[in-house]
């Protein structure tokens, strides 16, 4: 029986963050990817043995703050501000790409605020053989289709219809105001993070070896977005790590298979 | 009224075959140097043919990694300019500050082109199009504040003794001091380019300068900007000069109404079909929600997506005609937005040498001299009730 969370707000240093809150128990914190993705199957389920926090990124929805925020080193710090508000010490940390590159940066910093470490697709690398797509100015339907194994996914759905929409507005499209408004002010807000250097940070690599919590690597089998050696030079370079690649998913892999999921995360906070 | 000969320098001669866009990505390899050579010194002499037709000035601007128009350095162009002419002025429209690192660059090369052309250098300041922070990697969600603080240095070089330091949070230089100065003080007339955002609107009307509506809409709409523009200047405190705003509208001057409409029309869709696709792109950030959500509502009155030579006529989107025809249409057109820069693209698209000297010649034989008549210099502009007489 998956525990729904619940919307809360909280205060921080750079404004009113908006939080999805559920269940009771060990800790565990989820951060989104610029798909601006709160909630899945995974957390839902996760959220009956632990309390999950889903703290959304300034710019993102309804959480404030992103024009004090300019690079990846202000997020770092943002989080640290996001851990203390709700009293976390060491949580263990799942992210999905944008948020998991976020959470890569927070456990080589600050080893010690990071308990147990999940990077799903994660960006942040650049590595010259395996370059990751364009995200910015593509037309939606393109990302779905790099971003979604199967493209009858209700978010991929969504862009497709999005489709006509690269960010030109010299175009005429017939796609509603309140479609398009959300999706450009997330991207603003990961431009801000990831538009140069184009979504990664050139120091991180080396360091990985800084990482001291149990990490696993999660992979999506058909992700054609992010190449397979992102997932990979992590689980090299992180001591200790662990890959697992998920078949059936692609880049947005807690939307397509959160069951998988679950069962690998389980299994990692269990014996990690 | 002042008249100015604007120039794109566009690229002619695009492969038939390539359908995509003009812009950041539209392969290198379709761009032909021996071409360039011949284009870049024909449309060269056109813009200093200005001076002796009579024109106030020319304008020239500043774009990259496109076919639309071949000016990176439109500093280099102007340059030219300074030496190759004596009276006009050369308004630059401008220098994307965002992308100089550091912006003094800016502050040393048009003091540079002011001090060479006996200070007749107009200097424009843009934030740049959305492709360029494509072109440039630069962040667009830095465009506004680095657009903002790159401009306060540059007027600091120019009017406050140096050496001293700018300390910003995008441009630090522990010693401003550009040599040479600019020769005209305090600085050079300032125009800054806009496609209606009201922060821009804003901007201008505090600090006086010049507001130039960035065309290719709806003649509604420029309407709307101006008047926007207007009110920025009376919540400042003062009226609108009319020379703090300029019009820029592509015009074609023929013997007759339909000999007009037969040469230049082909010419012009090519500017719209193959030229413009790709120029609106918006990257994240490089605007805010709110003016977004202003301008997405406007997209649908974008020149791109026009099909018929009516619908071009209706919106006021190029003036073409005999003599009689575009002076009727820019008298109403002008009073209607009240504007006292007049910013022609005599040269659009394809329109090849000859046809762009037989329109700039008559526009300056047989329309500008009426229009100087009936607009004299320091006076009103703007007549609210002319609105209904263009529609």
């Amino acid at each position: 029986m998956p525990t729904s969370l619940e919307q809360q707000f909280i205060e921080t240093p750079v404004g009113k963050v908006q939080l999805f809150r559920g269940g009771t128990g060990e800790p565990f914190v989820y951060l989104h990817s610029a798909a601006g993705d709160t909630t899945s199957g995974t957390l839902e389920a996760l959220a009956d043995e632990r309390e999950v926090f889903v703290p959304v990124f300034p710019g993102f929805n309804e959480s404030e703050g992103i024009e004090q925020i300019d690079d990846m080193e202000d997020a770092v710090f943002h989080l640290l501000d996001v851990w203390d508000a709700l009293g976390l010490d060491a949580p263990p940390v799942m992210g999905l790409s944008l948020g998991a590159w976020m959470a890569a940066e927070l456990a080589t910093r600050y080893p010690d605020r990071v308990g147990a470490l999940i990077l799903v697709n994660p960006v942040g690398l650049y590595l010259p053989d395996a370059p990751v797509q364009e995200l910015f100015g593509r037309s939606p339907g393109e990302l779905a289709e790099e971003m979604f194994a199967d493209q009858s996914n209700p978010m991929a759905q969504v862009m497709h219809a999005m489709s006509d929409w690269v960010g030109d507005v010299g175009q005429q499209v017939e796609i509603p105001l309140e479609l398009v408004l959300p999706v450009y002010k997330s991207l603003s807000a990961t431009a801000k993070l990831g538009w140069d250097p184009y979504l990664h940070n050139p120091r991180l690599r080396k360091r990985l070896r800084r990482i001291t919590a149990p990490t696993l690597v999660v992979r999506g089998a058909q992700d054609t977005f992010l190449p397979a050696a992102h997932a990979e030079t992590y689980a090299a370079e992180v001591s200790g790590a662990r890959l697992e690649v998920v078949e059936g998913a692609a880049h947005l892999l807690p939307l397509e298979k959160p069951e998988e999921l679950t069962r690998l995360v389980t299994q990692f906070l269990a014996a990690p | 009224m002042r008249f100015f000969s604007f120039h794109l320098m566009p690229y002619i001669g695009l492969d038939p075959a390539y359908e995509g866009s003009a812009w950041v990505t539209c392969p290198n390899s379709l761009y032909d140097p021996e071409v360039g050579g011949t284009l870049y010194n024909r449309y060269l002499d056109e813009l200093i043919a200005a001076e002796d037709l009579g024109f106030d000035g020319v304008c020239v601007n500043e774009h990259h990694q496109n076919a639309y128009g071949n000016m990176p350095s439109p500093n280099l162009i102007a340059s030219i300019l300074a030496r190759q002419t004596s009276r006009m002025k050369i308004a630059v429209v401008g220098n994307a500050l965002p992308l100089y690192d550091p912006p003094t660059r800016v502050a040393e090369e048009f003091a540079m082109i002011d001090v060479i052309s006996g200070g007749r250098l107009i200097a424009g300041m843009v934030v740049g199009g959305g492709p360029e922070y494509y072109s440039f990697s630069i962040n667009p969600a830095d465009a506004r504040e680095r657009f903002q603080e790159a401009h306060d240095l540059i007027i600091r070089a120019w009017t406050e003794p140096g050496p001293f330091e700018f300390i910003g949070k995008h441009f630090r230089i522990r010693y401003v001091n550009p040599w040479p100065r600019p020769l005209q003080q305090p600085h050079p007339e300032v125009w800054i380019p806009g496609a209606g955002s009201v922060e821009t609107v804003e901007f201008v009307a505090r600090h006086r300068y010049a507001y130039m509506g960035i065309p290719y809409f709806h003649i509604s709409v420029f309407e709307r900007m101006f008047r926007m523009f207007r009110d920025a200047c009376e919540a400042e405190g003062y009226e609108a000069d009319p020379l703090q705003q300029g019009w820029l509208v592509p015009i074609y001057v023929a013997e007759t109404d339909e000999q007009a409409r037969r040469e230049f029309e082909e010419h012009l869709w090519y500017f719209v079909k193959r030229l413009l696709p790709g120029i609106t792109i918006q990257p994240p950030g490089y605007t805010s929600v709110r003016s977004l959500e202003n301008i997405l509502k406007g997209a649908g009155t974008f020149m791109l997506n026009l099909e018929t030579w009516e619908q071009i006529e209706e919106g006021q989107y190029a003036i073409v005609g005999s003599p009689e025809t575009v002076y009727d249409k820019l008298v109403a057109n002008l009073k209607r937005l009240g504007t006292g820069n007049l910013l022609g693209l005599f040269q659009l698209g394809s329109l090849p040498a000859d046809l762009t000297r037989k329109s700039l010649g008559l526009f300056a034989e047989q329309v500008m001299p009426r229009l100087r008549q009936e607009f004299p210099e320091g006076a009103s502009v703007y007549q609210a009730a002319s609105a209904a007489e263009v529609a």
